[in-house]
């Protein structure tokens, strides 16, 4: 498919010649296709992007430029704000509706960025977030996006460049006696302004820096004689986001890259139409077997195509088998030239509605390539 | 003595049965009812995950309602005073349970539309009713209905904003919309023991409420630090919880006078109601007919007046016409008995009167008669034209009139004309028959022709026996010359007279008729302006009336809604938690 779209920008490049706009756009596109792949942070003012890019990152990056770009493995483009994009990061302060337009059942992740916050601070904060994003993926957020993954960026940022200074603070609260830390843990102000032998303004940069629910959370790592560091790093769930950006977006970086470039071209060609180009992209678009697995997923996703009529193994197998969890796409599949036997039959099968039937052709053509490699 | 705002309320609630809105007038009724009750509603409301449950449990010392880290409040839940704690689900079949979860079964209850709860506390007693509004952020859907429904109710309304954010445009633009409704509210920034920079976020919303032009103190509060000073019973923990400020807050707005209250939500609403009823009354205002046009009137009074010049015209020309016929006729008369003299003369150098006599007089006979016939049928044609040049000019005037009804009119108008024609035709016969006749009778009763011819003949025929024959015939020329110059002199005197009765005759008649169809014009004229006038007189009667009417709606509401807007003063509180 990746092909195809490199051809296809060709081909509109030569339609479009003397044509300096267009041709800089298709430039651009060209450039893009080659390119790392490019992962935008969408939120509205407040929703912690710059926060959770850097804590990804590990550096506060963002002050600097508004992109850079990482080994996730294989490049990947992080973009703060809604630039062009090839899949996006949708920051949620919290999951209710309405949501926004950014979600893309294909080609977006929703993060709850400030899940520490949900929990209003309490030690278990993250855990219940986690739990509340599980939730929502399976329901009404679920069918307009990838995944939902809940990350509180200010621990993870604080996590990742933690100086010695405030780990040394750290241990020094954390070795108060239990009577005297609690009742000051009780609220910022409190923690701020209580009488503590650690000096007033270490305490309000400590608990500028990590949160509330930071500060929490280290003192209490620190009391065990763990690794506060480790623990803020573990609570964040910035492993989780990096997990779900590889899986949903880096493992099918050519997919989203030529889907970006194909939509980019078809709205050049239905902005200044050019002979031939329409149909084109047309041929490119209806080709590519990728992209309809991509939207089948997120049919299947949304529950707008249902294949629970065929049992819950099938459905399983089905989502493998489009690449719903990675490159492993036979892990649900003893062989695939029997799966392919067994989903063509659903296709042709004529007492199952078309939209199911509709699925299956696609499945077994997926199929078909698995086992032709 | 009844309240002021119940006398306020009342008069609103009449207004909407005089502008003929009942169902507003419902709506009031209810509302007074409810203002009429002992306790007063404050009403908590706010976008998802704010706080809003927790605040009411950290308000009331109490886990009555359920909180969780989603969007977990679905329904309302009332909070009453009660000696016993008591709970029910309401619009579902509740199968009981524990007050404490009361509020988490009816969220979960798909039909449930509220939950009330009744508990033994000082704050609820006092006269206030506590209410848990579901989240307000999808435009459309259950929640944000019977929150808003929760709202319609309220007498104090507490925004909840947590301290993470500072108020979003939706919560200003929700809190502007309950404020219109309701005159007591207040922002309260939750979860202040969270955020570091509290502070700076409360500034910030203070300034976006002044910039919205939104009055509402703001009260920066810790539910889970009230909880926890509730839970050691810590005075100091209590106090930097900031809830005895909101306390305070809700006492300045609802408890401490809650007439006052009852009467700044009775204004609220009623101003809200006043500004419905006042909309058709602006559009009927702005849809006034525009001034009734001149246009018309002038034109009919200049037509009046334009009739009067015409008439007044008609008869100077017809006098001049008249005068004009008069001289003409007797110098035509003059002209052909000159001429007729000048023949006889010519005549009589010849002849001799004896020889020619009998055939003179039959000449002469004939000659003045043709000469009277001459001169009346041109007088009478010379009348004729006047009297048609006027007629013409009578014609006319009818087109001066509105085209319409022109057809209707002339036809009136130009008959009464035949009679002056039929006269004139009765008068050509009859005249120049009556003129025959009596100068037939003149000449044939005249000395002058038959004595003359006789006596002349016998003088002459004497004379001539005895005279010269040339002398002698001089003489009779000369005699037959006198007595024919004397008989055309009676002739012309006696003709000239009747000429002149005739044309005094006819005048005076043509001078009626024209006085008579000018006042039968002017009449109609008249009467067609007075039409107009009539006309014009009763549009302006009915814009001015229209005009009053909507003056006279408009003072009334407007008068309304300042003793409304008098009687809304907005929530001043101390600022609490702030420094």
């Amino acid at each position: 498919m990746l092909a195809a779209v490199w051809s296809l920008v060709d081909t509109a490049l030569a339609a479009y010649r003397g044509d300096p706009r267009a041709t800089a756009f298709l430039e651009a596109c060209r450039a893009a296709l080659s390119g790392p792949l490019r992962v935008a942070a969408v939120g509205a003012a407040g929703s912690g992007r710059s926060t959770l890019l850097d804590a990804i990152v590990g550096e506060p990056f963002t002050a600097r430029a508004s992109r850079l770009v990482v080994d996730w493995p294989g490049a990947v483009e992080l973009i703060d704000g809604d630039g062009d994009h090839d899949a996006a990061l949708v920051l949620l302060p919290r999951p209710a509706a309405p949501f926004p337009d950014a979600l893309d059942p294909v080609a977006s992740i929703a993060v709850l960025s400030r899940a520490d916050e949900l929990g209003g601070g309490r030690v278990d904060a993250m855990v219940s977030a986690r739990q509340l994003a599980r939730r929502h993926a399976r329901g009404e957020l679920g069918a307009l996006c990838q995944d939902v993954v809940a990350v509180s960026g200010l621990t993870a940022l604080a996590s990742a460049t933690m100086t010695a200074e405030e780990d040394a603070t750290l241990r020094a609260l954390a070795g108060l006696p239990r009577a005297e830390l609690e009742p000051a843990l009780l609220s910022v102000d409190r923690f701020t302004g209580s009488a503590l032998p650690v000096p007033a303004a270490e305490r309000v940069a400590l608990v500028e820096r990590l949160g509330l629910f930071g500060v929490r959370l280290a003192l209490s790592a620190a009391r065990r004689s763990a690794d506060p560091r480790a623990e803020l790093s573990r609570a964040s769930g910035v492993g989780e986001i990096r997990t779900a950006v590889a899986e949903c977006f880096a493992d099918r970086a050519d997919t989203l890259r030529a889907r970006s470039a194909l939509t980019a071209v078809d709205s050049l060609v239905r902005a200044d139409p050019r002979p031939g180009m329409a149909a084109e992209v047309e041929r490119v678009t209806a080709g590519a077997h990728e992209l309809r697995e991509l939207r089948l997923l997120a049919s299947l996703r949304s529950g707008r195509v249902s294949l629970d009529d065929l049992g819950d193994d099938a459905v399983t197998e089905a989502r493998y088998l489009l690449g719903a969890a990675g490159p492993n796409r036979l892990a649900c599949t003893d062989d695939p030239y029997t799966a392919l036997l067994r989903w063509r039959a659903r296709a042709l099968d004529t007492t199952l509605p078309d939209a199911q039937r509709r699925a299956a052709g696609i499945i077994a053509r997926t199929c078909a390539a698995l086992a032709t490699r | 003595m009844t309240a002021p705002w119940l006398e306020l309320l009342d008069d609103t609630i009449r207004a909407c049965a005089e502008f003929d809105r009942p169902d507003l007038a419902q709506r009031l009724r209810a509302r007074r009812a409810s203002l009429l009750g002992p306790a007063r509603r404050v009403v908590v409301f706010g976008c998802p995950g704010q706080g809003k449950s927790q605040l009411v449990n950290a308000l009331l010392g109490a886990a009555v309602c359920a909180v969780g880290d989603d969007v977990t409040t679905a329904v309302p839940a009332v909070l009453r005073h009660a000696e016993t704690p008591t709970a029910a689900v309401l619009g579902a079949a509740d199968a009981g349970g524990p007050v404490e979860t009361a509020t988490a079964r009816a969220n979960k209850h798909p039909e449930a539309v509220g939950a009330e709860i009744g508990l033994p506390r000082a704050l609820l007693g006092s006269g206030m009713e506590l209410v848990d509004a579901p989240p307000v952020g999808e435009p459309t859907g259950r929640r944000t209905e019977l929150a808003m429904a929760a709202l319609a109710e309220a007498d104090c309304a507490l925004l909840v904003s947590d301290a993470t954010a500072a108020l979003t445009p939706l919560e200003l633009d929700l809190l502007g919309q309950v404020a219109r409704l309701c005159p007591a509210v207040a922002v309260v920034l939750t979860k202040i023991d969270m955020v570091p920079r509290w502070r700076h976020v409360a500034e910030v919303d203070r300034n976006r409420l002044a910039d919205a032009g939104l009055v509402a103190p703001v009260v920066p509060v810790s539910s889970v630090l009230r909880l926890a000073a509730a839970k050691a019973n810590d005075r100091g923990l209590n106090a930097e919880s900031g809830f005895t400020a909101l306390v305070e807050c809700l006492r300045a707005a609802v408890l401490a006078d809650p007439a006052a209250a009852a009467g700044r939500a009775a204004a609220a609403t009623c101003a809200v109601v006043i500004e419905e009823l006042m909309g058709p009354v602006k559009a009927r205002a702005a849809a006034l007919p525009p001034a009734v046009s001149q246009d018309g009137l002038v034109k009919a009074t200049k037509r009046v007046e334009q009739v009067q010049r015409d008439a007044a015209r008609m008869q100077t020309q017809l006098a001049d016409d008249v005068a004009d016929l008069n001289s003409d006729v007797e110098y035509d008369l003059r002209d052909r008995t000159r001429r007729v003299l000048r023949e006889v003369d010519d005549y009589f150098e010849e002849a001799d009167p004896l020889k020619v006599w009998p055939e003179f007089s039959d000449w002469m006979r004939e000659t003045l008669t043709t000469v009277a016939e001459a001169n009346a049928d041109w007088l009478l044609r010379r009348f004729e034209w006047i009297a048609g040049r006027l007629a013409a000019e009578v014609d006319d005037l009818p087109a001066l009139l509105d085209s319409a009804g022109v057809d209707d009119l002339r036809t009136p108008r130009v008959e009464p004309f035949t009679p002056v024609q039929k006269m004139f035709v009765g008068l050509r016969g009859s005249y120049s028959g009556l003129l025959m006749s009596g100068l037939a009778t003149t000449l044939a009763g005249l000395p002058l022709i038959n004595p003359i011819s006789i006596g002349a003949g016998v003088a002459f025929g004497a004379r001539s026996v005895f005279e010269e024959r040339g002398a002698r015939l001089k003489r009779r020329q000369a005699v037959a010359k006198t007595a024919a110059q004397r008989h055309v002199d009676d002739f012309f005197l006696a003709y000239g007279k009747q000429t002149r009765d005739a044309v005094r005759l006819i005048h005076r008649a043509l001078r009626d008729r024209l006085d008579e169809v000018a006042r039968q014009v002017r009449a109609d004229a008249a009467e067609s302006a007075g039409r107009v006038k009539r006309a014009v007189e009763a549009a302006n009667a009915r814009r001015t009336e229209l005009i009053t009417g909507v003056r006279r709606d408009l003072t009334k509401l407007g008068t309304l809604r300042g003793r409304a807007e008098a009687a809304r003063r907005p929530l001043t509180v101390p600022r609490g938690l702030t420094a």
